[in-house]
């Protein structure tokens, strides 16, 4: 480790700036000031990512003293950083998104190929030409404020090289997903930044995927949407991360709803690699729901994170949270999940639930609910359950003649499934349950 | 045939003897009953048969037409055609009845070299015997058992032996929880699965199962044993005397 003061102007004795201690740290703020100049965005923008990038250098990576990340110590895990990477060969969609998705999600999809949209499609267009043109709710949106409390959020920040900006005009139904994947070469660092608005009563399913399996290389990145949810709007929010040993995923999403808005996210993480999830939902309109679901197939030394905080600032929302996770060899997920109902949110309906499977001894599930109720008429409720494979169950399945190994998988498949059954349309959840049945069978 | 010789069984992991040399030949073709009081080792019997860990076979040993079935896991022996139909079916949820049961009759296809089903057979076939049970269809697309009565329970099971067309059926107090009416349905779908090629031992507390299976022969199990063989009416004499005169204590 080198101590050497990043900003060392900053970092007198008895301030609050702490140095940039470790290897990565110092390499992500190299790889900011070589890559700054060619990065999208006026004069404002670079402004923002300048302070975002001075943020960061101050906080460094999170470690476990940080209470978010108490079960993900990123300084501690992180210990080298990619290149940036600022574009590249195009990919088509197909190669992209991998075996489990039909052809029939290529033409709504936009593939960003080592960090840059290879083509607008499927009304979604592409950031890095937008803020060029400067609509100026993009540019409101990257600024908000709430984005800087995290490292992790002010990275991406400062290093976006482009995005989605998916802008669904009011009353508007999107009959097909859009879909936003991400792929890059091997040994490189992607970060980008979606912008979304869904105008009131508009319907639209949105799915983001993030492999980092069609090499054997390594692939770091970053990948943060914001989005604001109109009145009425009912939403379909889908994030695929397929990750492989020693790979590094940082994803948050940061969700503002309107009031009597119906937002479905899904998230399914499989793989070997680092993984963090963050998720943040503030309801601002009242009758809304929130309805969560997560399924994550973890092996080798993986390591996959949820962490959500739902902000009840308005009475009558509800929120549904139901997180499966199946853990394999020393394997390790954390739940983290907290629910906060502010003063004035009366009759809000919270329920949340985290289950592991433990294929594994040496597998480890972290399940942290956090529920911080400050009105008094609600009804909120929280489980968390931890489980092997139940022998009792597998006798059942063996003595009807099947096979010892497809009662297993069998188990398996119906623990994860119950999750995966909350997307309705049936060929995302074809896909998704196509991915975690690979995943169990790696 | 099923020829149990000298049958001595333990807990695995306790020191408790549950079988203490229990022998019994079921021959192809009938069926026999197995009554005995609370703790005798009925259900523990069915248990071994099908091959359940936990119990340790200390002596003696188990023939299905001639071969041991001892060292074979279940879905071996589910593929030599041993069913037992549970005292207590489980509930697995997330796994659709379909999908159970299609897994497992093409399992035991496979096994027995027969083609497999297709999907338009499947559903043929599943159909055909559902419907003979009384089971509504729409049921068999929920998960296994999950949200049953106790009567939908053992129709299931009943469903279960009907499609894996087993040649040894084991019933594990397959009456316990059912009403009349749904005893009769039980009853009648396992009368219907009686046949030359076929042995069944149903094992029951009560006599009033053996009014709608009649036995070809009735055995008295107590204390690990077998300690009286019968023809049917020794069923209605247990009714009547209980079962003290076989366990020293008064009923």
């Amino acid at each position: 480790m080198d101590a050497t003061a990043a900003v060392s102007e900053k970092a007198g004795r008895g301030m609050t700036v702490q140095v940039l201690s470790t290897k990565a740290e110092q390499a992500i703020l190299s790889s900011f000031e070589a890559n700054a100049a060619k990065l999208p965005g006026g004069a404002a923008v670079a402004a923002l990512r300048q302070a975002a990038m001075g943020a960061f250098a101050s906080k460094g990576l999170p470690s476990r003293r940080v209470e978010d990340f108490k079960y993900t110590d990123l300084k501690a895990n992180v210990k080298d950083v990619l290149p940036l990477a600022t574009g590249g060969a195009a990919v088509d969609a197909a190669t992209a998104f991998g075996a489990h998705f039909g052809p029939e999600f290529a033409a709504n999809a936009v593939v960003f190929a080592d960090g840059r949209g290879v083509a607008a499609a499927g009304g979604a267009t592409l950031l890095a030409s937008v803020l060029g043109q400067s609509p100026g709710w993009v540019e409101a949106a990257l600024s908000d404020t709430a984005l800087s409390a995290s490292a992790d959020l002010l990275l991406n920040t400062a290093l976006f090289t482009d995005g989605a900006v998916i802008d669904i005009s009011a009353g508007a139904e999107v009959a097909d997903p859009i879909v936003l994947v991400a792929s890059a070469k091997d040994n490189a660092m992607t970060a980008l930044r979606h912008v979304i608005r869904v105008g009131a009563g508009a319907k639209v399913t949105i799915v983001e995927v993030d492999r980092a399996r069609q090499g054997v290389g390594l692939r770091q990145s970053s990948a943060l949407t914001q989005m604001v949810v109109g009145d009425g709007a009912e939403v379909v929010h889908i994030k695929v991360v397929e990750t492989n040993k020693g790979s590094l995923h940082l994803g948050h999403w940061q969700v503002n709803l309107g009031a009597n808005v119906t937002y479905k996210p899904f998230q399914v993480t499989v793989g070997e690699g680092l993984v963090r999830n963050g998720l943040n939902v503030l309801f601002n309109g009242q009758h809304s729901t929130f309805d969560y679901g997560a399924a994550s197939v973890v092996h080798g030394t993986g390591h996959a994170d949820s962490t959500l905080i739902v902000d009840h600032k308005v009475p009558h929302c509800t929120s549904r949270e139901l997180f499966k996770t199946v853990l394999d060899d020393q394997a390790r997920a954390v739940f983290q999940g907290r629910v906060i109902v502010r003063p004035d949110a009366q009759k809000t309906d919270g329920k949340q639930m985290a289950q592991a499977l433990m294929l594994s001894p040496d597998a480890e599930f972290d399940s942290k609910p956090e529920l911080e109720i400050y009105a008094d008429d609600v009804v909120c409720g929280h489980g968390s359950t931890v489980a092997e494979i139940d022998p009792d169950l597998v006798f059942y399945c063996t003595s009807r003649g099947i096979p010892t190994a497809v009662a297993r998988a069998l188990l398996i498949e119906s623990f994860i499934g119950e999750a995966i059954d909350k997307v309705e349309h049936e060929g995302l959840r074809q896909a998704l349950s196509g991915i975690a049945r690979d995943s169990l069978t790696a | 045939m099923l020829e149990i010789k000298n049958l001595n069984v333990k807990l695995a992991d306790e020191d408790k003897v549950i079988l203490k040399g229990l022998s019994l030949t079921v021959p192809k073709g009938e069926v026999h009953a197995i009554m005995g009081p609370n703790g005798s080792g009925k259900s523990t019997l069915a248990y071994v048969l099908a091959g359940r860990d936990g119990y340790e076979v200390t002596d003696g040993d188990i023939l299905w037409n001639g071969d041991s079935i001892l060292e074979m896991e279940p879905d071996e022996r589910a593929a030599k055609g041993v069913f037992l139909a549970f005292q207590y079916p489980m509930e697995i949820p997330g796994v659709a009845g379909l999908t159970f049961l299609r897994t497992a009759t093409n399992a035991v296809r496979k096994k027995r070299e027969q083609a497999e089903m297709t999907t338009p057979e499947f559903m043929k076939f599943v159909k055909e015997k559902a419907a003979k049970l009384n089971i509504d269809y729409e049921m068999l697309k929920r998960p296994v058992n999950v949200g049953f009565s106790g009567g939908e329970k053992k129709r299931s099971e009943i469903l279960q032996m009907a499609m894996l067309e087993p040649t040894l059926c084991v019933l594990d107090e397959t009456d316990s929880g059912l009403d009349i009416d749904a005893l009769k349905i039980v009853s009648d779908g396992v009368n219907a699965l009686r046949g030359p090629d076929r042995a069944m031992l149903v094992i029951t507390h009560y006599q009033r199962l053996l009014n709608h299976i009649v036995p070809d022969k009735v055995h008295v199990l107590a204390d690990g044993r077998i300690q009286k063989t019968g023809g049917k009416e020794l069923a209605l004499e247990l009714e009547k005397s209980g079962y003290a005169e076989f366990t020293g204590k008064a009923a």
